[in-house]
């Protein structure tokens, strides 16, 4: 067998850092150290060492104690200010303070770099090694990673530093004991990673075949590690700085003039400094700029960390929206937390409810982002969901079904924002405490919203183990809710409640006391399908709610689901990409294409009589099990990219009957002339003649029946 | 109790790789770095002959058994809790420890504490309030936390401090008031204490507040868009109970990466007290360091590697009382 490895994505870029003023201010940072350390040789004014004689004799000598600096016990001499000849001043020994940094410079880089070398090098051989071979030898190397993490640093620095003689006046040592003291942390988490890569599908196809263990660590698996190794280098670098700076200030790094001498660095400045009274007597040009130093270069170093960061956890990257971005991008209401801001509110009475309609969205857009950078998810949609009944959405993944439904009940974070559109709820609670009448959700407050939020319009995820809290226990989070809604409630009250609805679901109440992980996959979501109907509310969203579980399981769950729905009466926007699934459950469809609704119709007409290319197509995705055999055709190509839509019609590139016209006009949501399908495409529209598969003959009111027949198992 | 006894484990091993490690170096290094230090030893007055041999014994200088029976001797002396004798303050290493230990558990225990508590809560304010202005908090934490703690401590010295050049508000050397106060259950003794501990401590807050600052942002921001968070928004429940919900979750990883955090604000103490001449174990490190004194050294490691173990398995029993799962697992 071939595996063409081709087929599948190993990395799109190995590591581009975001362009945030953070990353250019930490590279500017890092870049200008690097320059000093490697100039600042030849730029110093003066040797480190060297006193300065023209000025010695105009020193002021003031009683003190010489101790064994070499000069008359009895007087001590004063450092110089800064001045034009000394731009830090000068140390009490009439050392130029500035050559001194700029020296200083050169050798805390050089160790900082050389151990972080070190570390880095010794992190990636245990770490990789560990986390790729696996088993006795992850074991045992992971346990001599714990050990060393759980040694303290500094202080073994200092005990190694201590008892190795001569250890201060080579660099080449220091950074060695350094490195053995800091690379722990790093290789802990390069193990993680190479954990986690191993099973990945690029790893697995090489390992398949047949090429070589170290041919797949150094091609498949250290790149990928990159963005992480860069991290762990900077992390380390600085660590490495910092303890070459706490050993040189504890005089273990070995002194400038001393034999065999050390060299000049940021802590030996700072020892002489702290040792010869600069503190107390206000020598600050002395000892503070080596100490600004470093926290300079710490904050460059951690600063081109936050871009890595960001670029591994691309969470951290979306910005906040600010004051001025919100006034920028027109943001009318504020965001506040759990609420979506929006930026135009349609303010336009709408033109009649429609009748039953409980949950009315009319032209509603969202971006992701603002300004240029903007991408429309979802574009002037319209969709009204009657009192009592199913409205399934189809469509495949980042077609914009979640977002269309989180938007409207304003759910959706940052960077998301509602551009334009309206969404009123038509609230007739079953029991007596909702609220009544018309609610605009786009124009509502935190407040408003909240008093909306799961009493009336309830939402079930596609992941019940993400969307339980996994920290506290079931019957925590039915309390947590109670709570919150019916404060009337005691706490006994509470808890029978929270038992008589998971028996409503088919679950033991004894469940009340059991944590997420401790149930099984089907019961989670049967669990927050019981939380979800914890306070009868008139409006159910159910995102995907089965689509991550067993075929039986989810057979289950929809019929307890469609049975309580008959019972409790809620209507239901139900999110699915499985449009067969949807004929047997809804009582109408839209169907989404790229952020816009592209058919809309009762679910035995849109079954029977698709007036869409892609509903046509993704009906014939799925095999009937009974009845007469039809080729799958499927859909070609593959969802378009949001931020690059092809002109015109979206699905143009993918659709078989595509008319010049459909690559530059778009076509929008309407009635077909002379029927009541609606559906935005341009084969029926103008005198275009529809092909025969997308103008097949409404079916008859008893076919549904049959459609339900067709998909049953 | 599985998952517990096997960090137990792990740290057993710490322990036993550090003892091993400070019996070791003197013996092994190249050009005994010890000879000096007996020699100054006995020319000091401190140390009497029996002194000298007792500081030759534990550091294996000059002594003829084998390698491996002073090995088993240290471990036995270790274990019946003789450190050795320190020459420079003429005293068993021991006590001497014990002495110095109250003074560096208070201000660590203390200082953390408070720090990691602001820390979670101005963390989760920026995560939370993102793109308003408590997101300027940022630099600075990323700037504090580059910070050295000493070179932080000698910034307050030099502007808070009575021996500072600025405002000379508070005290800023010893732990308390040497001249004037007599140690011991008394109330100027305690208010010379406290008062004494209060720069020292604010360094060691103030220079490790950044990190938690940072390590608590990202991991509230990550577990934010955790569907359980967005569910908590969905169910109407109160802000506050959201944000619990959310912090609750992002101090799991936090915990667990407690290790490297204690490991850095020891390390960074033991340089504070040296600025602060704090009468804890990290100034008489130093203190044992500059007066060649081995055998105090080789103590002062011992104990403090042991505090960051016992540090990190309380850690690890916090965590365990937080995450379910790894209660089911223990």
């Amino acid at each position: 067998m071939t595996i063409d490895t081709s087929q599948v994505t190993r990395r799109s870029r190995i590591l581009r850092l975001p362009r945030s003023p953070k990353v250019i201010a930490g590279l500017f940072i890092v870049a200008l150290f690097a320059v000093i350390a490697v100039i600042g040789g030849w730029a110093a004014p003066y040797s480190p060492n060297a006193t300065d004689t023209q000025n010695w004799v105009q020193h002021v000598l003031v009683p003190g104690t010489g101790g064994d600096t070499g000069f008359p016990a009895n007087y001590y001499p004063l450092p110089f200010a800064p001045s034009a000849a000394h731009w830090l001043g000068t140390t009490v020994f009439a050392q130029d303070a500035w050559s001194q940094l700029l020296a200083s410079t050169q050798a805390t880089m050089f160790v900082g770099l050389l151990a972080a070398a070190i570390a880095t090098a010794l992190s990636i051989l245990f770490g990789v090694t560990a986390g790729y071979i696996g088993g006795g030898t992850d074991e045992g190397l992971s346990l001599v990673a714990n050990v060393f993490l759980a040694i303290p640093g500094l202080p073994l620095l200092i005990v190694l530093a201590d008892y190795v003689p001569s250890a201060g006046s080579s660099v080449f040592l220091v950074a060695a004991i350094i490195a053995v003291t800091t690379w722990a942390y790093s290789a802990r988490t390069l193990r993680a990673q190479t954990l986690s890569l191993r099973n990945r599908d690029f790893v697995e196809a090489s390992r398949v075949s047949g090429e070589s263990r170290t041919r797949i660590i150094l091609a498949e698996i250290l790149p990928n590690l990159i963005p992480i190794v860069a991290a762990s280098f900077l992390f380390t670098t600085l660590a490495a700085t910092y303890a070459y700076v706490a050993i040189s200030f504890l005089g273990l790094g070995g002194s400038p003039t001393g034999s065999p001498a050390g060299l000049w660095n940021w802590g030996e400045m700072l020892r002489e400094g702290f040792a010869n009274n600069a503190v107390r007597s206000g020598w600050w040009w002395w000892w503070a700029p080596p100490g600004i130093a470093v926290a300079l270069l710490g904050t460059g170093l951690a600063l081109l960390n936050f871009g890595i960061d960001e670029f591994i956890n691309p969470r951290l990257r979306t910005a906040g929206l600010t004051a001025r971005a919100a006034k920028k991008a027109g943001i009318r209401i504020g965001s506040g937390i759990g609420v979506t801001p929006v930026a135009r509110i349609t303010h336009a009475a709408p033109s009649r409810p429609a009748a039953d309609a409980v949950l009315e969205i009319r032209g509603l857009s969202v971006d992701y982002g603002y300004g240029d950078q903007a991408v429309h998810a979802v574009m002037g949609c319209d969709l009204v969901l009657r009192r009592g009944r199913v409205l399934g959405l189809a469509g495949e993944s980042g077609s914009g079904k979640t977002t269309l439904a989180l938007a409207a009940i304003r759910l959706l974070r940052q960077p998301a924002v509602i551009t334009s559109g309206q969404v009123l709820f038509h609230s007739k609670p079953f029991t007596g405490d909702g609220p009544k009448g018309t609610i605009d959700l786009l124009a509502a407050g935190l407040p408003q919203l909240r008093e909306v939020r799961w009493s009336e319009i309830a939402v079930v995820l596609q992941s019940a183990l993400n969307a339980l809290n996994p920290v506290i226990t079931i019957g925590a989070q039915f309390d947590d809710l109670l709570r919150a809604h019916r404060p009337q409630m005691s706490a006994d009250e509470r808890y029978a409640r929270a038992g008589e609805l998971l028996d409503m679901v088919g679950m033991n109440a004894d469940r009340l006391r059991s944590y997420p992980h401790e149930l099984s996959g089907g019961m989670r979501q049967r669990a927050m399908i019981a939380m979800a109907l914890a306070l009868e509310p008139q409006v159910m969203i159910l995102d995907e709610p089965t689509t991550a579980l067993d075929v039986v399981t989810q057979r289950e769950i929809l019929e307890e689901l469609m049975g309580l729905r008959d019972r409790l009466g809620f209507a239901a926007l139900f999110i699915t990409h499985d449009l067969s699934l949807l004929v047997e459950l809804a009582d109408d469809i839209a169907v989404m294409y790229a952020g816009r609704l592209m058919e809309r119709a009762p679910a035995r007409s849109l079954f029977r009589a698709p007036r869409l290319p892609y509903t046509h197509g993704l009906l014939h995705c799925f095999p009937p099990m009974h009845g007469k055999r039809v080729p799958m055709e499927g859909i070609p190509g593959s969802p378009p990219d949001l931020r690059d839509l092809p002109s015109g019609c979206a699905f143009h590139p993918r659709c078989r009957w595509a008319l010049d016209r459909c690559k530059q006009e778009v076509p929008l949501l309407g009635p077909i002339d002379g029927t009541n399908r609606e559906v935005a495409c341009w084969l029926h529209r103008d005198g275009a003649a529809p092909p025969p598969e997308l103008s097949l003959p409404e079916p008859a009111a008893a076919m549904r029946h049959a459609a339900i027949q067709v998909i049953q198992p | 109790m599985r998952a517990v006894i096997r960090r137990l484990g792990v740290y057993l091993l710490a322990a036993w790789v550090a003892i091993t490690v400070s019996f070791l170096l003197p013996r092994v290094v190249p050009g005994n770095p010890v000879a000096g230090a007996v020699a100054r030893a006995s020319q000091s007055g401190n140390c009497n002959q029996q002194c000298v041999m007792a500081i030759e014994e534990q550091l294996g200088y000059n002594v003829h058994t084998p390698l491996w029976d002073q090995y088993v001797q240290y471990l036995g002396n270790l274990a019946h809790g003789d450190l050795g004798h320190s020459w420079s303050e003429n005293a068993p290493v021991g006590s001497l420890i014990v002495s110095f230990l109250p003074w560096t558990l208070v201000l660590l225990g203390v200082a953390t504490t408070l720090s990691f508590l602001a820390g979670s809560a101005i963390g989760t304010l920026i995560a939370w309030r993102r793109g308003s202005w408590v997101e300027l908090i940022l630099p600075a934490a990323t700037f504090f936390q580059s910070l050295p703690y000493f070179f932080l401590g000698l910034v307050l010295v030099l502007v808070f401090g009575q021996t500072g050049t600025m405002l000379r508000w508070f005290p800023s050397l010893f732990g308390y008031d040497i001249f004037s106060v007599t140690p011991g259950f008394n109330l100027p003794y305690i208010q010379s204490v406290i008062s004494h501990s209060i720069l020292p401590a604010t360094t060691v807050i103030l220079a490790s507040l950044g990190g938690f600052i940072l390590s608590i942002r990202n991991q509230v921001i990550t577990t934010m868009d955790e569907d359980f968070v967005v569910v908590a928004q969905a169910k109407g429940l109160r802000t506050r109970t959201v944000i619990w919900y959310a912090v609750r979750n992002a101090l799991l990883p936090v915990v667990a990466n407690f290790t490297v955090a204690i490991s850095l604000v020891v390390g960074g103490q033991i340089l504070v007290e040296i600025v602060f001449n704090y009468p804890g174990i990290g100034f008489h490190l130093f203190d044992a360091l500059s007066k060649l004194d081995y055998t105090l050294v080789q103590g002062i490691f011992v104990v403090i590697t042991l505090v960051v173990l016992a540090a990190n398995l309380l850690a690890d029993v916090v965590y365990v009382a937080l995450d379910p799962r790894a209660r089911q697992a223990a």
